[in-house]
């Protein structure tokens, strides 16, 4: 394994996780932010992986993530 | 000839020259999805793709494409490859006819040959996953057949539900789900929450082709997919009870996912490129928990490009959306002749019909907006007169440009029910729909100057006959 990113290239966030390695050893890892669950393979293209070539449309804050709304909503309890 | 698993049609698919095996190296991203995208962009009757040599992996097995072409979806029927598009929706037609046809239980099912249970389980050793497009949250499981049941009323066989959703891989025993409020998953969900309870979930992957085509068709809520298969297959469709969850699951399936939709929780999902051509996501979305994985050694992993239209997506739902709503409008008005409805899964309709009396070609398009389908589709409905062919578009475009006069051929009315994904709703979940009546008017409708149509000259049909005939022995 790879030392892990050090950023979410989406939201930012900076507490990465490991969720998968390669088979092939060291050939790639499948990391995830644990904030915005953005998950990536560390091989993918740079628009994919880097936060300064993230395109600006798919980036969240954390502001959108508090926000989001809930699909579907949750139902009110029967008693 | 009936399918009993994906290996066995792609045993055929390779056969008739309609499935391409890529044996060089390719990266996992963007090398899967942007091939699988390329096989809407080079024209008709692209193959199915099959790749086993994927960067990193050691033994990944991965088709893509497989509905992707008419000619991939008539084998798929077990029709000739070549045939037209209208004769694959007209035999899905009469296929139909025989429904219900009871499945067949058996015991063996290859998938029983591997499992990972409880903290053992780790989707990424058993599946070579990847992203599709560029916005995508993480890597989806897109062509799944998910199979739950009511919670009030769990022994009942029709109210099963096999259908297809989202799903996103957020850890390694831990999925996003998207049930769309129109779909019956939803309504399980909610009676389970409404209890404060767990829904049980099977998703099976990689199925036979009819699996896929039924599992994305809109039927209603008490309907088997199960016995729609059987009808459509000519055989009765394979089936076997699931091991944690009890639930009847295809026989063939690659892999066999069992968990639970864990009540009253939501987690950030997506976005996820869809079928409308557009991504949709940012919200909280309910999560599953695996607690069983079993697979057939040596899984292929069957995944489904999607983005901008025409994708596989496209071929899978659209004949199954078509013959529903021909179905449903014909119940009612037999005077419907055909139904096309293959653009973006319905969300614009055309159909063909004849007219009982003036007024007649409205109530057919307003019909055809509250079928059940049409409740959450079909936001554009052009109706034509019963010669001309929905699905010939130049004669639909003509049918347009010369019976219409907008000011009282166009309907439009507002604020009505549209699945959320679809991009020109405002509020999400609510859209104007429009009735475009291309039809000749009839008595008592006498407007405009139809009096004298030109139609094809009597000795005609025979003459193309000659043609072709004429043509074919030229070599
Ligand atoms: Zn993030």
């Amino acid at each position: 394994m790879n030392p892990l990113p050090v950023e979410c290239p989406r939201c930012a966030f900076e507490e990465i996780s490991l969720l998968a390695t390669s088979p092939v050893p060291g050939v790639w890892d499948v990391v995830q932010c644990g904030r915005c669950l953005y998950t990536w393979r560390t091989i993918e293209p740079a628009r994919r992986t880097r936060r300064d070539a993230y395109p600006d449309s798919f980036k969240l804050t954390a502001e959108d993530i508090e926000n989001a709304i809930e699909v579907p909503a949750v139902p009110p309890l029967l008693k | 000839m009936a399918y009993d698993d994906l290996r066995s049609f792609l045993d055929t698919l390779e056969k008739e020259g309609q499935l391409l095996r890529i044996t060089d190296e390719v990266l996992p991203e963007p090398d899967l999805a942007a091939a699988a995208n390329a096989t809407g962009r080079i024209g008709e009757n692209a193959p199915a793709l099959h790749f086993d040599n994927v960067k990193g992996f050691t033994d990944a097995r991965i088709a893509m494409n497989v509905h992707g072409s008419w000619a991939n979806h008539a084998l798929a029927l077990g029709l000739p490859k070549n045939t037209p598009v209208k004769e694959q929706v007209e035999e899905f037609a009469r296929r139909w006819d025989a429904f219900p046809v009871a499945p067949e239980r058996r015991e063996d099912a290859p998938w029983r040959e591997n499992t990972q249970e409880g903290e053992d389980v780790d989707l990424f050793s058993v599946l070579p996953l990847f992203r599709l497009n560029d916005g995508d949250g993480g890597f989806y499981l897109d062509k799944a057949a998910v199979v739950s049941r009511d919670p009030e009323d769990p022994d009942d066989f029709g109210k099963q539900n096999v259908g297809t959703y989202r799903i996103q891989v957020i850890g390694t025993n831990r999925l996003a789900f998207q049930p769309v409020p129109m779909h019956d998953v939803a309504q399980h969900l909610r009676k389970a929450e409404e209890k404060g309870e767990d829904l049980p979930i099977a998703i099976t992957l990689g199925n036979d082709p009819v699996m896929a085509i039924v599992a994305g068709m809109p039927m209603a809520y008490d309907q088997s997919e199960y016995e729609m298969a059987g009808a459509l297959r000519g055989a009765p469709a394979p089936i076997a009870t699931a091991p944690l969850t009890g639930f009847d699951v295809p026989w063939g399936s690659e892999v066999v996912i069992e968990g639970v939709i864990e009540s009253r929780k939501r987690q950030i999902e997506g976005p996820f490129g869809e079928f409308t051509g557009h991504y949709s996501g940012g919200r909280r979305m309910p999560v599953i928990r695996v607690d069983r994985v079993s697979y057939r050694t040596n899984p292929v992993f069957e995944s489904l490009y999607l983005g901008m239209p025409w994708t596989e997506c496209d071929y899978l739902v659209g004949p199954n959306t078509c013959v529903p709503l021909l179905k449903q409008l014909r119940a009612e008005f037999p005077e419907v002749q055909a139904v096309n409805a293959m653009y973006t899964h319905g969300l614009m309709v055309i159909i063909s019909t004849a007219k009982r009396y003036g007024g007649f070609a409205k109530a057919v398009g307003m019909r055809a907006m509250t079928t059940p389908h049409g409740l959450g589709y079909v936001a554009q409905v052009i109706l034509v007169d019963e010669d001309v062919d929905p699905f010939n578009l130049p004669q639909v475009m003509w049918a347009m440009s010369a019976k219409v006069n907008p000011k009282d051929d166009v309907v439009v009315i507002p604020n009505l029910s549209v699945l959320e994904l679809a991009p020109a709703a405002q509020p999400a979940g609510i859209s104007s729909k429009m009735i475009i009546d291309a039809t000749t008017p009839v008595a008592p409708d006498v407007r405009g100057n139809f009096s004298t149509p030109a139609k094809d000259l009597p000795e005609t049909a025979e003459w193309a006959a000659r043609l072709q005939r004429l043509i074919a022995a030229r070599g």
